[in-house]
């Protein structure tokens, strides 16, 4: 189908608003410059300066389910579909780098992205069977699979070796670099999971982003405006699931052993709570959510073995208290407009809406 | 000859089974009558019964008879607690939007599943993470011959509450008014509070029905596998979860037959397979279930919730 | 019988339930610029009749063709990206999104979707979208509101934003779904003025309504249907002077008293 081009009164003129086109793009690269700063300036500082492993160790995990916890945000926070087995497919991403690394000697560059296409594959199967599923029903299919693949990991000896995990996994490698030091790790990890947020950014807030969201609010309505919803739905899940594939090769390539337990129901609800504390459907928020469920536990290690304690605390209070999250989807949606210039402005200027 | 005997024993023990998750999932097919949202909360429910219970028989050391009025009473408790606490705060809004409106009924998901979290782990501080034995005296897995078969006492003593149980629920729901409340308020919330029924005492009742269906099969359970840790409610939750959603979510007797069905599949899979992959038998009913059946099977075109 | 002007016609459709014929043997036509009617008392098949054109039950029987293509069969998706956009009864507005998102998303329905475009190359398809949706909350006077959560505004602004929504489509043909429900009866004139004006802008426009005033008013042409079959189609003169219509609305009266 052509492109209609619509007539010149409607279209948005870069040269109507000169100045906020200005302070919008002096905006979009404050931000971006103060956020990659973050990642890659202050963060690594901090790791070299106490040389503490520790720290490192928690920046690494911290990444990772950054991740995880987009991803989930896009399925369940932007389309809408409950899942409570994200976990599953973390480790489906997990033992398949393991296994191609440490059975067949493949190096990081081809575990990587065939760890996250496996997970997808597997979430494509799961998909297209269970998406006519409404609300609990899909929920609870997504309980059921997950439960399913732990104890194929679980069980699986002569493939996982089961409960015993998997050893030796090699660490991250690029064409004979090494990430042997955990700063070097840290900062590969920090690289991927700033691409997948990224990645995920675009997807999201676009206007692919908003046929996302109508599927969510409500689906039969938006197949009668033109959206295929079934496909849609499949797309998501299969992005989603893809994603925390990418994390799993992450943990299996950081951590150098995995084993079943690493992904089971708790981590599932883990990275849901993430979405939850964060805002379900706002990106900013998922990415906030998990940094605070990682960070928490640990900035309350004084009180020992009482962290899961509050862990669910904190997911208590914060439905209670934030229903829609530490940065609601509407607010960051806006925010996302201004701070990224990724708004498409109104020809009376003021506040931007649609996007680029 | 021998074969068959086996398989029968091992039905008899897959309907114990089967009954103990069907206790639990009538609490869950219960709650989600009245409120219309899962209770995720509902395995700690088990754990605690399970607990109470064991405190009980270590202080008292009564006998088993007097053990399950305590237990029910600390069900009944926890479930009225556990409404408090993770439900009632997000029922401010009563009206019929915010009733059906996703967002309420993900709040309470997930609140559910924080008071679970939060109850597990005190139950971890307090006991610790490791298995509790049962003194022997009350280990319920004693042999009974029944002409060619055995059976344990277990199984005998959870058939018969089981029993005692539906029957009463029965009543409940069909000879009293309270029961009456809870089943006009599972059918239509609204139009309940417009009969003059007060929904949220209807509710607390549910729950603490529920609770104590669910506080049963935990104590009976932990006598029976001689066995009591705090992660114990975890499995059967999720399978009485299963049964519920497989019987179409609000059929009391769907899910009856479901749980009963998983327990005994459970129990003839482990003839064929090693232990370890015999949950994935339930898992497997599950998805096969909802593939074919997207409402479960007892399910009637309930609106699209 | 079907000219190129033609945009829908349908032919001897049926559809039963059961043992009950809610549509039976419907055959019509309307042609691009009409502004046409489809009344009928209550239980008479209209809801089912829409759902028979827009795709959302399948026929039991007979045909929908939509601008020049048999669609009977396809997915609603699919008959709406051909140009058929409509409204909902019940407003069905997406309330956590704001009044430009959703209105964005009957356009982006029509442009068709990937997330690779999404990813490498928005940039044209997102202006178009942008623009269109622009143009279609100008026209119905909620530009000024681009910015709000739909679930705030009134309900009559809700309904103009169904129709925005619905005009972002481009569609070949706007099916209103009793838009005149909830409304009293200023609002109801000021809906009638706008549909004229939409259809004297060149939008071919289906009303399905149970309000006979609004369609007499605005209607060149009114299709009848009652127990489920086309009793009467013609001027809203010659349909009111119908002995079968004067039937079938006094006699659901007798049954209703």
């Amino acid at each position: 189908m052509d492109v209609n081009v619509p007539d010149a009164r409607i279209l948005p003129s870069s040269t109507a608003l000169p100045a906020s086109a200005t302070a919008w793009r002096g905006r979009q690269i404050f931000w971006t410059v103060v956020l990659l700063a973050v990642v890659f300036g202050a963060v690594p500082a901090a790791i070299t300066a106490t040389g503490s492993s520790y720290l490192a160790q928690i920046a690494i995990t911290a990444m990772i389910f950054v991740i995880l916890s987009a991803s989930l945000n896009h399925i369940t926070g932007t389309a809408g579909l409950l899942s409570i087995g994200h976990a599953a497919f973390y480790g489906i991403g997990a033992y398949a780098a393991a296994l191609l690394s440490t059975k067949l000697g493949l190096p990081f560059i081809v575990t990587l992205p065939a760890a996250g296409l496996i997970a997808a594959f597997v979430g494509f199967l799961v998909a297209m069977p269970t998406m006519r599923l409404v609300s609990i029903y899909f929920a609870v299919a997504t309980l059921g699979i997950g439960e399913m693949i732990y104890v194929i990991l679980l069980n699986w000896v002569d493939l996982t070796r089961g409960p015993m995990g998997i050893r030796g996994i090699p660490p991250i490698e690029l064409f004979g670099w090494q990430a042997n030091t955990l700063l070097s790790r840290y900062m590969a990890v920090a690289v991927i999971a700033v691409v997948c947020v990224w990645v995920l950014h675009r997807l999201t807030h676009s206007y692919y982003g908003n046929a996302l969201r109508a599927l969510r609010e409500d689906d039969q309505c938006a197949d009668s405006m033109g959206i295929d919803v079934v496909r849609l739905k499949v797309e998501a899940f299969v992005v989603s699931t893809f994603f925390a594939g990418v994390a799993g090769a992450l943990l299996s390539h950081t951590s150098a052993y995995i084993a079943p337990d690493n992904f089971r129901f708790m981590e599932s609800i883990l990275i849901l709570a993430m979405v939850v504390v964060g805002g379900m459907g706002s990106l900013p928020g998922a990415v906030v959510g998990a940094l605070f469920m990682i960070v928490l536990p640990e900035a309350l290690r004084d009180i020992g073995d009482y962290r899961m304690i509050a862990v669910g605390a904190t997911m208590f209070l914060s439905i209670l208290l934030l229903p829609k999250g530490m940065l609601a989807e509407g607010a960051s949606l806006a925010f996302v407009r201004r701070a990224f210039a990724r708004g498409w402005t109104t020809m009376s200027g003021g506040t931007p809406v649609g996007w680029k | 000859m021998i074969f068959d005997i086996f398989l029968l024993q091992q039905v008899i023990n897959g309907l114990s089974i089967g009954f103990v998750y069907a206790l639990m999932a009538i609490g869950f097919t219960l709650i989600f009558g009245v409120l219309n949202v899962v209770n995720f909360a509902h395995g700690e429910v088990y754990t605690i019964g399970a607990f109470i219970g064991l405190m009980v028989i270590t202080a008292l050391a009564p006998p088993l008879v007097a053990v399950v009025p305590l237990v029910l009473a600390a069900g009944a408790l926890s479930g009225v607690g556990l409404e408090r606490l993770a439900f009632r705060p997000f029922r401010r809004f009563t009206d019929e939007a915010s009733q059906k409106s996703r967002a309420m009924r993900e709040a309470t998901l997930l609140s559910s599943l924080a008071v679970s979290i939060i109850a597990r782990e005190i139950m971890m501080h307090l006991f610790g993470g490791d298995m509790q034995g049962v003194p022997s005296d009350y280990l319920l897995q004693r042999p009974v011959a029944i002409g060619p078969i055995m059976v344990a006492t277990g199984s005998l003593v959870i058939f018969a509450t089981s029993a005692v149980m539906l029957g009463a629920l029965q009543f409940l729901l069909y000879r009293t008014q309270t029961g009456l409340g809870i089943r006009a308020v599972s059918n239509n919330q609204l139009g309940a509070r417009y009969v003059g029924i007060d929904t949220d005492r209807t509710i607390v009742t549910t729950f603490a029905v529920g609770s104590m269906l669910g506080a049963t099969a935990g104590i009976l359970v932990g006598l029976y596998d001689g066995a009591i840790s705090p992660h114990m409610g975890f499995a059967p939750g999720v399978k009485a979860f299963v049964a519920m959603v497989m019987g179409g979510l609000s059929s009391i007797p769907g899910a009856v037959a479901c749980a009963l069905l998983l327990g005994v599949s459970e129990s003839i899979a482990t003839e064929f397979l090693s232990s370890g992959w015999k949950d994935l038998i339930t898992y497997s009913l599950l998805v096969i279930t909802l593939v074919f059946f997207p409402q479960g099977i007892f399910g009637h075109g309930r609106e699209r919730a | 019988m079907t000219d190129a002007n033609t945009i829908l016609s349908i032919d001897g459709l049926t559809r039963r339930f059961g043992g009950l014929l809610a549509v039976s043997d419907v055959t019509a036509t309307i042609k691009q610029g009409e502004l046409v009617g489809l009344i009928g008392p209550n239980g008479a098949g209209k809801t089912t009749l829409f759902n028979l054109i827009t795709g959302f039950t399948p026929p039991s029987s007979g045909t929908v063709r939509f601008a020049g293509r048999d669609v009977t069969g396809l997915k609603p998706w699919q008959i709406a990206r051909m140009g058929m956009g409509r409204t909902f009864q019940n407003l069905r507005v997406f309330p956590n999104m704001t009044v430009f998102d959703n209105v964005s998303v009957g356009a982006v329905g029509s442009f068709g979707q990937s997330p690779w475009r999404a990813l490498f190359n928005g940039g044209a398809q997102s202006r178009a979208v942008s623009a269109r949706s622009w143009e279609a909350l100008e026209r119905v006077g909620l530009a000024d509101v681009a910015g709000e959560i739909a679930a705030n505004l009134s309900y009559g602004k809700r309904k103009y934003l169904e129709i925005a929504r619905a005009l972002a489509t481009a569609p070949r043909l706007l099916i209103l779904d009793e838009p005149a429900a909830g409304l009293n009866d200023t609002e109801t004139a000021e809906l009638a003025d706008f549909i004229r004006r939409l259809h004297a802008e060149g939008v071919t426009v289906l009303l399905v309504e149970h309000d006979m005033g609004l369609v007499m008013n605005s209607c060149s042409r009114v299709i009848v249907l009652a127990s489920g079959r086309k009793i009467a189609d013609g001027t809203p003169e010659q349909v009111q002077r119908d002995p079968a219509v004067l039937e079938a609305y006094l006699g659901v009266e007798d049954d209703a008293a």
